[in-house]
Order: C-alpha cells, then structure tokens, then sequence
C-alpha cells in the first residue's frame, strides 16, 4: 500500500514512506512540518501552497508526493535560510506587503519566480503574474509595490556591477 | 436543470420496449453499475459508482417506471443518495417512435443535485450528466444487438 | 501627550515571521494523541432525517468515534440567535448536529473522528443516510408568502424580525418634495473567503478538568464564555488561545455547529480534537453576507436639497439567525445608516429580517454599511442627474457642514464631529476631478465609456455596551490591558485586542511606548490568550485602535505614575517633576536622565530591601477602558472610483480608486492605509464579482474557488488615499476605527461609476455583483433571464 519515496526538501535528503495518494503539501506540512507552506483551497487556485519543484513554481496541493520523488523541492523555510529572498522580505516588511500572512509564501514564491525571469516588470506585469494568488486582506497594491521596489534595487545594484 | 436528446436505435419499438423493463439489459447499459436488482414489475434498486470532476461517489438508488403507454412511452424517476458526495434525484418522460426498421428513442430528463455535487458547478454536472447519457445509450444499443444475437446463437 | 512613536509608520514586527515561514495559525498546530473530525453534511436544502446508517463508517480504518444528534447534542445546551432589544425577534433553538431536520445544503449531521482526515473523509463515504426531501424556502419573497412552509421548527412564521424607524413628518416632505426618486436594489448574497479556513483545535485533559481550544478566532473570551456556559464548565476551567489567524473580517466571531462540536467530542474522548474546514465545506457553512433587496425613493428639493428618504429592506439570513451577535444586526444597521452623511431631516425605514433554507447570513466587515451607501449614493446621483447637477454639488449643498455639530440623524444616530465637507473637497483636488470629467467626455466621442462614481460615507466604531451587552449578549463592550516593566527594564503589554495582520500589537506598542518613554521595540505586546490576557471584547466593529488603544493608554500612564513615585522615592525628589524619555527616568525640566528604567527594575525586582520603607515597588498596571460617553462614534470619509465599461463584453475596467478618510487621531499611517486598501478591495470583489448563486432547490452551485469568483490582483486598481484627521474627544487618544471604512463605500463608489458611464446609453444597473451579463442585460444588449440569480 505505502510508497517509499526520497526527495531533496531545502537542500536536505528526506525518505518517508507514505500513501500514494499524500500530496506534496501533506507530505510538507503533516509529515516534515513545513507548516510555511499553506493550504487555502486544495485546487490550485490560490496559491497559499506554492513550492519550487526543480525550481518551477507548483501548486503543493495538486502534486502529489510520489511525483516530487527524486526531485529537489524549496520551500519558503529553505528560501528564508539560503538568503535568496533577503531583499524580498525585506520590501515586503517595509511596506506592509502583508496583514494575517497565510497568502504570503505564495506571493514570495511567484514574486521569486517573476522576478528570476524578468528584470524589470511593469505593474501590470507584476498584477498579471500574481494572477493566482488570492490575497483577502491587503487589496495587492502593497505586494506589488514591493516586488516591483525589489526589482527596481535589484537593477540598481546589478548596473553597480554588485 | 434539463437534458434531452434523441437516439436512433437498432431495433424495433417492441424491442426496445421490452429492454427498457430488462434488468440484464439495464445493468450493462447504465454507466458505472455495480448492482441491479429488480424489486417489481416496473421497479429497481441500484448501485452505481460514479466519478463526478473530483467527486466519486457510490450512489445507492432506486429507479422507478410509471405513466406507461405500452410501446410508446413511459417515465423513469430514479433518486440516489451518494453519502458526501449529495444525491442526485429525476425523471426522464421516454417515448419511442418508429422509423423504418428503427426506434427513434425521444427522452427529456429534469435533474436535481445536491451537496458536494452541486457545489461543484452546474457547468460540470451538466457535460457530465450529458456524456452519461450519451454512455448509458451507446451501451443500451450494444446491448440490444446482443439481446437481438442470442436467441440465434 | 509624548506623540514621538504615535503618528509613525512603524513597521510590524510580526510580520516578519510570516516572511520567513514561521507563522503559528491554528492549522499548523498538532498535539499527541489528536483525532480529526469530519463531517456529512446534508446534500438537501431541507429534509427530514429518516434514517443515518454509520455502521460501516463506525467500522471504516482510522475511526475511532462516530457521533450523531443523538450521541452527541446531550453534551451542549443549545443555543439561540436572538437579542432583546431586537423587540419581537425570533429564531429556533440551534443544535451540534442536525437532529431530525436538515435546514440547509451543508448542516452538519454527522461527525466522524479518526487518526486523520483523510480517513474520517473516506469514512463520510461509508455513511447512509436517508434524508425525506421538503420544499426549502429559498427566496425571501417567497417566504413571507401566506401558506409558506417554515424554514425551520421552533418559530411561527418565516420572519425573524421586523422593525420600523420614522421620523413625524415623512409624509409632509415627501408630499411637499419637488422631486422623487426611487429604485429597487438587489445586493447579492456573498462570503468572507479568509484564505485559512475555520479551524479549532480542542484539548479536554479529564485529569484536571481543563480545557484549553485552539481557534483562529478574533474573539477569544467570547468563546471561552460560550464553552463555559454551553458546555457546563467554570470560566477558570477554559482556555481558549486564538494563535495567528488568516484573516477574519467578522466571520470568525459566530458560534459554529463544527466548532461547538469539535469541543463536545473533546470533553467526551478526553483527547485533543482537530477540525479544519476544506475550502467546499467553507463555502457551504461559514456565514454569507447581505443577501438584501431594497426599495427606496428620496425627496428632494428643487434646489437639490434632500429632504427625506423612505426605505424598505428585506434581508435573508437563513435557517437561523445567528448566535451570540444575531443576524438582524447587519439590516438594523442597513435601515440606520441610510442618509447618514446628509442634514436630511426625515426619514422612513422598514426591515423585514426573513428566514430562509440556505447557510446563515451575519456579521461581516462594514456590517450594513455598504448597503446603505449604495442605495443612498445611487439616489443622490439619480437626483443630480434629474437636476442636472454636478455629483460633487449636490453632495456639498447637503453633506453635514463642519462645524454643525453635535448632530442626531435622521434615523437616531449621534455624530460626535465629522469632516465630510473637507473631506468632498480634499477628494476633489486628489483626484483631478476637473481633468479628469474632460477626459471622460474626450474619450466619450471615441466610443470609450468611462464613469465616475463618488460616495461619503460614515462608519459605526468605537462601540460601548449600546451594541450588544444592552440585549443581553455576552460580548464584552469593555478592553484591558497589564502594562508592566520588566526587572531589566524593557515593557510588556498584555491586551485583550487581539492581531489578524491589521497591526493591532504594532499600534499598542506605539501606544505603550509613548506613555513610558521606550521604543516600541522595547515593548512586547501579548494577544490572543485568555489566561495571560486580561478580559475583554478583543476584534469587532473597529474596536482595536479606538478602544483598544485608549486602554493601552491609560495602563502606560498608570504605570508611568508608578514608576515615577518609585523614581521620586529612589532618588528622594519630587515625582512630578521627573518624567519618563529615552528608556530612563529624566528630570522634566530639563530632560537630564536621572535614572534609567532598567535600574529601577533592577532596584525593585532584586533589591526592594533598599527602598524607604512602605515604598511601593509593584510595576504592573492594570487597566479596562469603556467608551462612556457617545453609545458609539462614527468616522467619515469618501471615496471615489473611475472605471471604463466595454459596452461589447459587459466587462468593467477599474480603473483607479480614491479615499479621504478621517479616522480621527492616527496611530500609525502606513496601517491605516493598508487597512483602507484592503477594505476598498473588499468592497469591489461584491461589487462585481462575489456572489453565491443558489439554485431553485438550495444548492450552492459555486461553492469552490474554482467557481466563486475573488477580486485578484490584475482586476483590481491602485487606491490613492488622503487623510482629515478629527480626534474623538470620549478619549485621550482621540483614535477612532479604520478596517471597515474601505469596505463600507468602494461598492457605492463603484456602482455610481458604473451607472455614470452607463448613463448616455440610457442605461443603468442597481444590482451587485455588477457581472458582465448584468452589465449587457441593464444595456439591453441581451435579454433578461426568467430567474433572478442569473
């Protein structure tokens, strides 16, 4: 009945041996406690549960564990300690990109992905990319500011040869 | 919400008729039958697994065959309960028309969900309920051209 | 008043465990030994329970207790949504889980608890139950209908409540009236959608008789009052810890079926208990919202002055009307709110609370407001058009001036002091009003329609026992807080308003710091708690700055005081002339530190045997706070929104969105506005896109996040906001609420817009959501359906 499966959670080998049917945000939340990670509606539509799969933003709810097996799988927690998101943090701190918190792993994980693939995005660029990710509480203004102010920092310090 | 359709069978209004009352006929016609049983002349009880989007359910149900012309037309009322997943309850007005060597087979449905089922969209159930029918007819034909070679095999 | 930290924009310090992935919600919680609980719910709208078959379930793998009505309602004394001063209202007795009658496509009627949740669900497959199918009342209409079957057992007709306001001389204004207008107006019925769902977590240890409930729930000691009184336990013995909560916004006050019997299996099994609503059952058992259809016409002047306005309101609450806040709140303050920015002297209103078989409607942000808005806005904008007025003339000739207060409305309501006439014209400058009506007329000629909608609104905050506690609820109309000094000199406020991301610790520590001359990062706020956090009404009606604040206050100065006298002792000078700044006790003359706090914690905590004898040493204050003087007060402001309408596709562009809002003294301005962004958003998603369709029998037909339809971010403009700030004099602070002043007015703001492109058509909408199909039906572009909820 069980699977056993290996993965490479934030950099760190893990083997459990689950129900076929576990998918990856169980298996993160339940098992490994990575409770970062949120589930808001189990049908890949809110984006509380984005992961990187080998990188690529994926809805946690809708993979299942045994399709990540093999893979390297980031979650926001692995994110934070690596220093990769620092300067996202820190825009989304000083404008209050963020009220009760539960939308914002996705919203760090789409604007991580966005912004490794487009240096400069517009605003509505930023909006249409955050286009499956349901915040209740800010009204988005604040998350894009932040995104596009950590764009912006990025392309400064990148012209300063940093 | 309201299906209807128009089938073309391969057989005769009597034909027809009487697979329409037939329990072997019905169990390998209705999509998704785990058990049918008969429980008089004109009723059934049912138990049908079905996969609704994301919802699957075992519906245990009853059918029912009532307004009979014989020959011609009768309606089957059926309502079936699938534990979470809702229950889905109609009635389907049936009348069969002769064409050539054909039945022309005419049905209107009216179909009521409830619970997880109608929750999850009327667009859903409606391509569903529709694509059922449309299995539960194909395999009704099949099943009458086999009725039809049994008696001369 | 110090005000070095109150007025600045200090940043949450919280939020930067949310960042880093180290929120505490509820769902992230797990205790040893805990079972998760499911739920069948029922598939029908209405029904009697003929038969529920568990025995398969009982046996399934992973469950260990399968309760019905009859094993588990013993254990909770049932409740009932009504209050007294809500004259003649009435709603039946309501149970844990459905017990002989199903009232609603979702109502609980049989809990399975098992190892996990996954395997209570496959339980829930493995349930039969036989359920007789009735007629469900759906529509309110219909209800009131003579003959009309019951909605539910226990009351003796559909309606719930019903109440009417109105002042001697309506009649005279509307006969003498030059002008008329009217409308009928639907508001769709919607829901919160908070992004973490319900969630409770109960831990009945039989041991030591103690309870302690995990909920995410903005109303802590509300709850621990209601599982100690349902459930028959001491105050002391229940603990309830509400952690950090994905969002709220009033629908996470409402007793609940699963929660109440999330506890009941807890005390039973004398083992942690867990329920998490999925999003499906969300949608089909946290409250919905409005749900309202009016009728209303206004009086008015050849001039333009308004002279009355005469209001019917039906609203449709569901099969019961909710406990412990009811569910006739949100109509009575549909009715009162009408008219509210205006001198107009007279008034009619009429609600009708009806019943019907669908998920219970209550409170939720801006409770009543927007409806009010709405309709009041669209008729003085129908007046304007009638008059050939400018929007923003006919609201200056009739808005309450400035200086014109105290004032008492129309419909009873006490406004203390408001700046609806700064605020018309900061809007007017903000916004480029004049610019932008030439662009609208340019783009006109080019086949582009584009709209301008402005709304003034008043929102109901602050509020005293005049709201609930005068009908005999249990919801506290008071706040307090323990201020104390640390034995190394730091602060730490524990406070009964509680934190779901508005910033609500950030604010008291801004507060706090101010009264005892720290930063705010010396201070460390505690919420959420009811055994380390003093009693009191925690998140509701814009409480937390207003009320919460002011208690915050009076703590630090009374602590201050204390500190100061300890200070005078320790140093023999005269504590009035010392003062607290810079973490240390200073000469208030001069500024001169005399001695720093942490040396006189240092002093009082390890070394009291040093100080003249009777000397007090105690540094913790303690203080409750409620308003006294107006029943409640009232913030103002106005917004604006600019859309353009495809007249092809039915489809609205928002385009931009403007706020003046006066929230009386700020605490803190970047959270101040991002509660006004994120309330306008709440404003607009019913306004154009939120709504729970039903169809003919009760069945929610979009209850997924696949199907119900939340603003995003590529729908939604950006929100420019300006403030007027008009302290209130009830307290020291002189802050008033800020969460649901967005939400109160954007719909208002928006559907005038709407209806402003929309007008040289010859069009006009009076139905929320505004959806496309609406749009192109209200442009004759299709045809209207048979059905309302198309």
């Amino acid at each position: 009945m069980k699977t056993e499966i290996t993965l490479i959670v934030n950099g760190e080998a893990v083997r459990d041996v689950i129900e076929p049917r576990t998918s990856l945000a169980d298996l993160l939340r339940d098992r490994l406690r990575l409770t970062g990670t949120h589930l808001g509606c189990e049908m890949g539509s809110c984006g509380a549960c984005l992961v990187l799969l080998d990188g690529t933003p994926v809805h946690a709810c809708l993979v299942l564990a045994v399709q990540a097996a093999g893979q390297r799988v980031d979650t926001i927690e692995g994110l934070n300690e690596s220093g990769d998101i620092k300067d996202l943090q820190q825009n989304f701190h000083a404008r209050n990109a963020l009220q009760c918190g539960f939308c914002t792993n996705g919203m760090i994980m789409t604007a991580h992905a966005l912004l490794s693939e487009s240096t400069a995005p517009t605003r509505p660029e930023i909006r249409e990319a955050l286009s499956g990710n349901y915040c209740r509480c800010t009204g988005y203004e604040a998350i894009v500011d932040a995104i596009s102010a950590t764009a912006k920092q990025r392309a400064t310090n990148a012209g300063a040869g940093k | 919400m309201e299906l209807e359709g128009r089938q073309s069978l391969a057989a005769t209004p009597e034909e027809v008729w009487s697979a329409l009352f037939d329990r072997d006929v019905l169990e390998q016609a209705i999509p998704g039958c785990e058990s049918l049983e008969q429980t008089s002349d004109t009723s059934f009880a049912a138990v049908v697994k079905l996969k609704i989007g994301p919802v699957s359910a075992r519906f245990k149900g009853e059918v029912e065959l009532s307004d009979i012309v014989v020959g011609r037309s009768c309606t089957l009322s059926g309502k079936g309960s699938g534990g979470i997943a809702g229950f889905a309850k109609g009635a389907a007005k049936v009348t069969l028309t002769p064409q050539g060597p054909e039945t022309v087979l005419d049905y209107t449905a009216d179909v009521a969900v409830g619970g997880k089922l109608a929750a999850l969209g009327n667009r859903l159930i409606k391509s569903t309920a529709q694509k059922l029918t449309g299995e539960f007819f194909a395999n009704f034909d099949r099943a009458l051209a086999v009725e039809e070679d049994a008696p001369a095999a | 008043m110090s005000k070095d930290h109150i007025g600045q924009s200090h940043r949450r310090e919280n939020a930067l465990r949310h960042l880093a992935g180290r929120g505490r919600f509820t769902t992230d919680l797990s205790l040893p030994r805990m079972l998760h609980a499911a739920f069948v719910r029922s598939p029908m709208a209405k029904g009697r329970i003929v038969e529920v078959d568990v025995t398969d379930a009982a046996a399934a793998p992973g469950v260990v207790r399968v309760f019905t009505a009859q094993t588990l309602n013993h254990v909770c004394e049932p409740w009932v949504g009504t209050l007294d001063h809500f004259a003649g209202m009435q709603s039946g007795p309501q149970n844990m889980l459905a017990d002989g009658q199903v009232l609603w496509a979702g109502h609980p009627v049989v809990m399975i608890l098992a190892h996990s949740r996954a395997e209570a669900e496959d339980a829930c497959e493995l349930v039969m139950l036989d359920i007789e199918d009735e007629d469900a009342i759906v529509d309110g209409d219909a209800a009131q209908m003579e003959n009309a079957p019951l909605a539910s057992d226990g009351i003796d007709s559909n309606m719930c409540f019903q109440t009417v306001l109105e002042t001697p001389d309506l009649d005279a204004a509307f006969a003498r009236a030059a002008h008329v207008v009217e409308g009928d107006f639907t508001f769709g019925r919607h829901t919160a959608v908070t992004l973490e769902p319900r969630a409770v977590i109960a831990d009945y240890d039989p041991s030591t008789g103690q309870l302690t409930v995990h909920h995410g729930t903005q109303t802590p000691y509300q709850f621990q009052d209601v599982y100690a009184r349902h459930f028959g336990l001491n105050e002391s013995k229940v603990r309830v810890i509400a952690p950090d909560i994905g969002g709220s916004f009033g629908m996470k006050l409402h007793v609940y079926h699963e929660e109440m019997a999330t506890v009941a299996a807890s005390l039973l099994l004398g083992r942690p208990v867990r329920f998490v609503a999925d999003r499906l059952e969300s949608f089909v058992s946290d409250i919905h919202a409005r749900d309202h259809r009016v009728s209303a016409r206004m009086a008015v002047d050849a001039d333009g002055t308004i002279l009355a306005m005469d209001v019917d309101d039906m609203t449709q609450i569901g099969a019961f009307s909710t406990y412990p806040r009811t569910s006739a709140a949100e109509g009575n303050q549909v009715i009162r709110l009408m008219g509210a920015p205006y001198k107009m002297p007279d008034y009619r209103g009429r609600l009708s609370v009806v019943f019907q078989n669908k998920v219970q409607t209550s409170q939720y942000r801006a409770v009543g407001h927007p409806i009010a808005c709405a309709v009041t806005e669209a008729l003085v904008d129908r007046a304007a058009q009638l008059l050939d007025m400018d929007p923003f003339d006919i609201r200056a000739r009739n808005l309450l001036a400035d200086d014109d207060y105290p004032h008492v409305s129309a419909t009873g309501y006490q406004f203390e002091k408001l700046s609806h006439q700064a605020s018309l014209e900061k809007l007017h400058d903000m916004m480029g009003y004049g610019a932008l009506r030439k662009e609208q007329a340019r783009l006109r000629e080019q086949g582009i329609h584009r709209g301008i909608g402005i709304a003034p609104f008043v929102e109901i905050t602050n509020p005293g026992a005049a709201f609930y506690g005068v009908g005999g609820a249990r919801i506290s109309a008071q706040d307090g807080a323990v201020v104390r000094l640390t034995p190394s000199g730091d602060v730490h406020c524990a406070i009964s308003v509680t934190e779901q991301g508005q910033g609500t610790e950030t604010i008291i520590a801004q507060v706090v710091a101010d009264q005892l001359g720290v930063t705010p990062e010396r201070v460390k706020v505690t919420t959420g708690d009811t055994d380390t956090t003093p009693s009191g009404g925690a998140t509701w009606a814009c409480r937390g700055a207003g009320i919460g604040g002011e208690t915050a206050l009076r703590a630090g100065r009374k602590l201050q005081a204390q500190i100061l006298a300890l200070a005078g002792a320790i140093l023999q000078a005269d504590p009035a002339k010392l003062t607290l700044a810079n973490g240390a006790v200073v000469d208030a003359a001069t500024g001169d530190e005399r001695i720093s706090l942490a040396e006189i914690g240092r002093i009082a905590t390890y070394r009291p045997d040093t100080l003249p004898d009777g000397c007090n040493s105690s540094l913790t204050a303690a203080e409750h706070f409620a308003p006294g003087g107006y029943p409640f007060d009232f913030t103002n402001g106005i917004q604006a929104s600019y859309v353009e309408v495809d007249i092809e596709t039915g489809i609205t562009r928002l385009l931009k969105h403007w706020v003046v809002e006066d929230c009386g003294r700020i605490i803190n301005p970047l959270l101040v506005d991002e509660q006004i962004r994120g309330g306008v958003v709440q404003g607009l998603g019913p306004a154009f896109f939120e709504e729970c369709l039903y169809d003919d029998a009760g069945q929610m037909t979009n209850a997924s996040l696949a199907d119900y339809l939340v603003p995003m971010a590529g729908e939604m403009p950006d929100i420019e906001i300006a403030h007027v700030e008009t302290p209130t004099k009830d307290t020291i602070l002189g802050a008033k609420g800020v969460g649901e002043a967005g939400t109160a007015a954007a719909g208002a703001a928006a559907m005038n817009a709407v209806n402003d492109a929309l007008r040289p058509l010859g069009a006009q909408i009076s139905q929320t959501p505004m959806t496309p199909l609406r749009i192109l039906t209200a442009l004759g572009h299709v045809s209207a359906g048979p059905k309302r909820g198309y």
